[in-house]
């Protein structure tokens, strides 16, 4: 096994080194720069441009930017960025941990109903119940997080002018925006975990509805597949209880692919969980790399791709580490 | 020893009591300082993070780094909305030189930093050094040049500045309008570390707490991300009183959500989460008074208040030798002129701005109304007279495909060109492109990359890659509004002809104007020379100019001090922020 990882460790460099060429080739197809935005303003002398574009190195040939870059990737630094000319780590820092913050509870809430769902619709086939958890989970697939969301806030204030209505409750039940409350300060440690979970309700659940419908589907074909297998036969013969074989005999070998896919869950951690955060106003990552994007804030961009690709290539060792740990037929020699 | 330390007490006792305050004036505010209530929070909302706190290398400009580094700051000399008159605020007093070479400054005696030091005239005096040195990279180094010659301050006894230019300038007031930086800081940094010191202070890592500052209010928190808190300075209302004598700012609190972009900002106003909102336009409108009605907020709606300061226009490429038919066809004045008729500027405000918009004639935008000369020939929508021009330069049959050919047989065609996802634009670019295909001239408008279309605007030489472009411009000055890289020729936003000389007599003359008009320091006299600038581009019309969008501001309705009627506007402001306080 130690072998097996120190070798496709090695294997890891190469790929690494093209997909960051790659990565650097691509942005520098990109035409202008982020300083050509300047151009534009009527009393910036051209002069002065050149000397902003000097002080960051974009005039020299682009073979040169690149080894530069990778000079700097070699002892972990991963750039400067020109829009606040502070370094990259410290910039997408804590946007990515906000990120993860999101994603783990969108996971949690993912596991939470998707595993309930997918076991009544294996145990229950063709039920009522099983067409409703396909029709929403469907629903959930073809609607995208960021049109749900904008749908959520909608729901929100109607909901608010039905609640002052009738109640005379003229608040939101959920934020539409933001992490934290503007007096989240002044909050006990208690409460400052909760104002954050609640902000992190509905964004969470808007991104873990998008997955729950894959999720469901897959786990109750597995689950069908294991129930009409001869050991499930076995087990109900020899007496073992309805419940006993649906959860212990029958889930655990079909959330194996589920628990080996556990590694490919990091860069989807700190990747971002994509234009939720941007309708919702989160903090986390894609508004990050969508402002770098926009504003050609390159350093930013390779950063964080850097990141991913890392996370990435860790992330399938994890997985294949792990398939072996839960899957006794599989042996790395 | 003992007499001694008293007697320093008492002159600086008899300093303080000759420390006169800024007093602001009631003309400011549509409040009285009886109505005042002091406390309270004004909360508005960022578009994104600040880049830095350093407010020598800061480039950004939204409302924090607004606030902070230049508006709110203790800026030698300050104009009201009321008028366009220059008044001493860090400064106690000022003059210019007859010649209009030089200009005295007394730094004013009793202001303060937020930490309680004082505010001397070093702090400004490192200003002008900080900046005009190319290694630190500030944002406001050009600002120190006229053309190639540099403007100097020199500093004059121990709370005087002298303000030296090469030339009478009419900007020669917003350049003296400096804001100072903490000589205990900066200076200290500079001295010690030069200027790569300098650029490592306050990035936005640093704790902004540990900052200090000029304004009304400084920042205590900053949560990357979420939010930034400014509270008030305890120092500030010791140099600037309401004209009852009572210290501002009224407010304690002045508070920034970052909201991430405009969607989620206005989510925030409906939220009550935030107390002001500039709608984009009149659909965000619509929803913030459907709320109003529904009763969810309480909230003042100001629609359509002032133009925007910013313009759109489309510009013909004079530089495009590999194409002499084009080339010939867009140095045509006539041709240009054709063009300016089937504009519909109407249709564009009301299609694309739903009625918000102001027609646009010359090069200054509509908010500059005093230098706006509304005389100029402004070629009206007339497609009729388009086809006579059109007539008049050789096209004046039309082919199988009801396009307009001269006498070789050839089309009038052009690609307009615009930057993709600006869907105002590409509006505009549709529906004049329409209306000069109903005359018969080929317009194929195409969405580009921006920076692309930058690349293309701004090229130089002969043979320039592009048809026709249309872009816009922002910006805008009060004292001078025609920019310095734009009217004289072999500038680089001079588009229409970036070749290295003037190509026409009217350029040559515009940019002599430009030149003169800078230097004529009588108002009255420089804009009857802007005026002729503006007559004579009309004439040779090198820059169709469509429309100019209108502002609207919607603020919570406790918010009360702010600007009377008609000095609202992207210029002007909204507010000063020390004369606003919340009704509670």
């Amino acid at each position: 096994m130690f072998v097996y990882i120190i070798k496709r460790l090695f294997q890891l460099i190469p790929t690494f080194i093209g997909a960051t060429m790659l990565m650097f080739l691509i942005s520098q197809l990109v035409p202008g720069d982020f300083f050509k935005a300047k151009e534009l303003e009527p009393n910036v002398r051209p002069e002065t441009i050149q000397r902003m574009r000097a002080e960051f190195g974009l005039d020299k040939p682009v073979y040169v930017q690149y080894v530069n870059w990778m000079k700097n990737l070699a002892v972990g630094n991963l750039g400067q960025s020109f829009v606040s000319n502070q370094p990259v780590w410290q910039r997408i820092a804590r946007p990515m941990r906000n990120s993860m913050y999101l994603a783990i509870l969108s996971i949690i809430l993912l596991w939470l109903v998707s595993i309930p769902a997918g076991v009544y619709s294996a145990v229950r086939q063709y039920s009522f119940g099983d067409q409703a958890v396909s029709v929403i989970s469907y629903l959930g697939l073809a609607t995208p997080n960021f049109f749900l969301a904008q749908v959520i806030i909608l729901a929100l204030f109607l909901t608010r002018t039905l609640t002052k209505d009738w109640f005379g409750f003229n608040q939101l039940i959920f934020p539409v925006a933001g992490m934290t409350s503007s007096n989240y300060l002044s909050m006990s440690p208690w409460n400052q975990f909760w104002d954050v979970m609640w902000h992190m309700f509905i964004p969470s659940l808007v991104v873990a509805t998008s997955g729950m419908a894959g999720f469901t589907r897959v786990l109750r074909a597995q689950m069908i597949e294991y129930l009409g297998s001869d050991f499930i036969r076995t087990a109900r013969a020899k007496g073992v209880g309805h419940t006993k074989v649906t959860y212990k005999h029958a889930l655990r070998p079909a959330i194996i692919p589920f628990v080996a896919g556990i590694g490919n869950l990091l860069p989807a951690l700190v990747g971002g969980a994509g234009l939720v955060e941007v309708v919702m106003s989160w903090p986390g990552i894609t508004p990050t790399f969508l402002t770098a994007l926009q504003s050609q804030d390159i350093y930013v961009v390779l950063g964080l791709l850097v990141i991913t690709t890392l996370l990435l290539m860790a992330g399938n060792l994890i997985s294949d580490l792990l398939l072996a740990a839960v899957d006794p037929r599989i042996r790395y020699n | 020893m003992k007499r001694l330390l008293t007697l320093i007490s008492l002159m600086a006792l008899a300093a303080s009591a000759f420390a006169q305050p800024f007093v602001w004036p009631d003309s400011w505010s549509n409040a009285t300082p009886g109505e005042a209530v002091r406390g309270g929070e004004l909360r508005i909302s960022l578009i994104g993070d600040p880049r830095t706190f350093n407010p020598v290398t800061s480039a950004e400009s939204q409302a924090l780094s607004d606030y902070l580094f230049t508006n709110g700051a203790a800026v030698l000399i300050i104009r009201g909305p009321d008028s366009d008159e220059w008044l001493p605020y860090g400064a106690s007093s000022f003059t210019a030189s007859e010649d209009g070479m030089t200009v005295d400054v007394t730094v004013r005696d009793g202001m303060k930093w937020s930490d309680g030091s004082p505010i001397t005239a070093q702090d400004y005096y490192l200003r002008y050094v900080l900046e005009t040195d190319p290694d630190i990279g500030s944002n406001g180094y050009d600002s120190w040049f006229m053309g190639d010659d540099q403007i100097t301050v020199e500093k004059v006894g121990d709370n005087g500045l002298r303000f030296h230019f090469p030339r009478p300038d009419r900007l020669a007031f917003p350049v003296v309008a400096v804001a100072p930086v903490p000589d205990a800081v900066f200076g200290a940094a500079y001295r010690s570390g030069g200027a790569e010191a300098v650029k490592a202070l306050w990035g936005t890592d640093v704790d902004v707490a540990s900052t200090i500052w000029s304004n009304a209010f400084v920042p205590t928190v900053f949560q990357p991300g979420e939010r930034i808190i400014l509270q008030r300075n305890p120092y500030f209302g010791e140099w600037n009183v309401d004209s009852a004598g009572n210290a501002l700012p009224y407010l304690d609190t002045y508070s920034m959500t970052i909201a991430g972009d405009l969607d989620s900002a206005l989510n925030l106003y409906l939220a009550g989460d935030i107390d002001q909102f500039s709608p984009r336009n009149l659909d965000d409108i619509g929803v913030i008074n459907n709320a109003v009605n529904n009763g969810d907020i309480d909230v003042t709606v100001m629609e359509s208040v002032s133009p925007v300061a910013s313009s759109q226009f489309i510009v013909w490429n004079w530089n495009k030798a590999s194409d002499p038919d084009k080339q010939a066809l867009f140095r045509n004045a006539n041709f240009r002129r054709a063009m300016a008729h089937v504009m519909d500027r109407d249709a564009i405000i009301d299609l694309v701005y739903n009625g918000a918009g102001l027609p646009m004639y010359t090069n200054v935008y509509p908010i500059n109304d005093y230098w706006v000369n509304h005389d100029v020939e402004k070629y009206p929508y007339d497609p009729e007279k388009a086809s006579e021009l059109m007539a008049s330069i050789g096209y004046d049959r039309k082919n199988a495909d009801g396009l307009l050919i001269n006498a070789e047989g050839k089309t009038a065609s052009f690609i307009l060109a615009t930057n993709a996802g600006n869907t105002a634009r590409e509006q505009i670019a549709a529906i004049f492109g329409d209306a000069a295909r109903e005359i018969g001239v080929d317009v194929q408008v195409q969405a580009i990359d921006f920076n692309l279309l930058v690349d293309q605007l701004l090229s130089e030489g002969e043979d320039r890659p592009f048809d026709a472009i249309l872009i816009g411009l922002t910006g805008g000055s009060r004292d001078w509004p025609f920019g310095v890289n734009v009217i004289p020729c072999a500038t680089n936003l001079h588009m229409y002809n970036t070749s290295d000389a003037c190509i026409t007599a009217q350029e040559t003359l515009m940019g002599q104007l430009f030149n003169v008009g800078r230097e004529t320091l009588d108002t009255e006299a420089a804009r009857d020379i802007g005026y002729e600038i503006q007559a004579t581009e009309a004439d040779l019309m090198p820059i169709l100019y469509a429309v100019s969008p209108m502002a609207h501001y919607s603020w919570s309705a406790s918010l009360h001090g702010y600007h009377n009627e008609g000095q609202i506007n992207p210029l002007l402001g909204a507010y000063e922020l020390p004369l606003v306080f919340m009704a509670r």
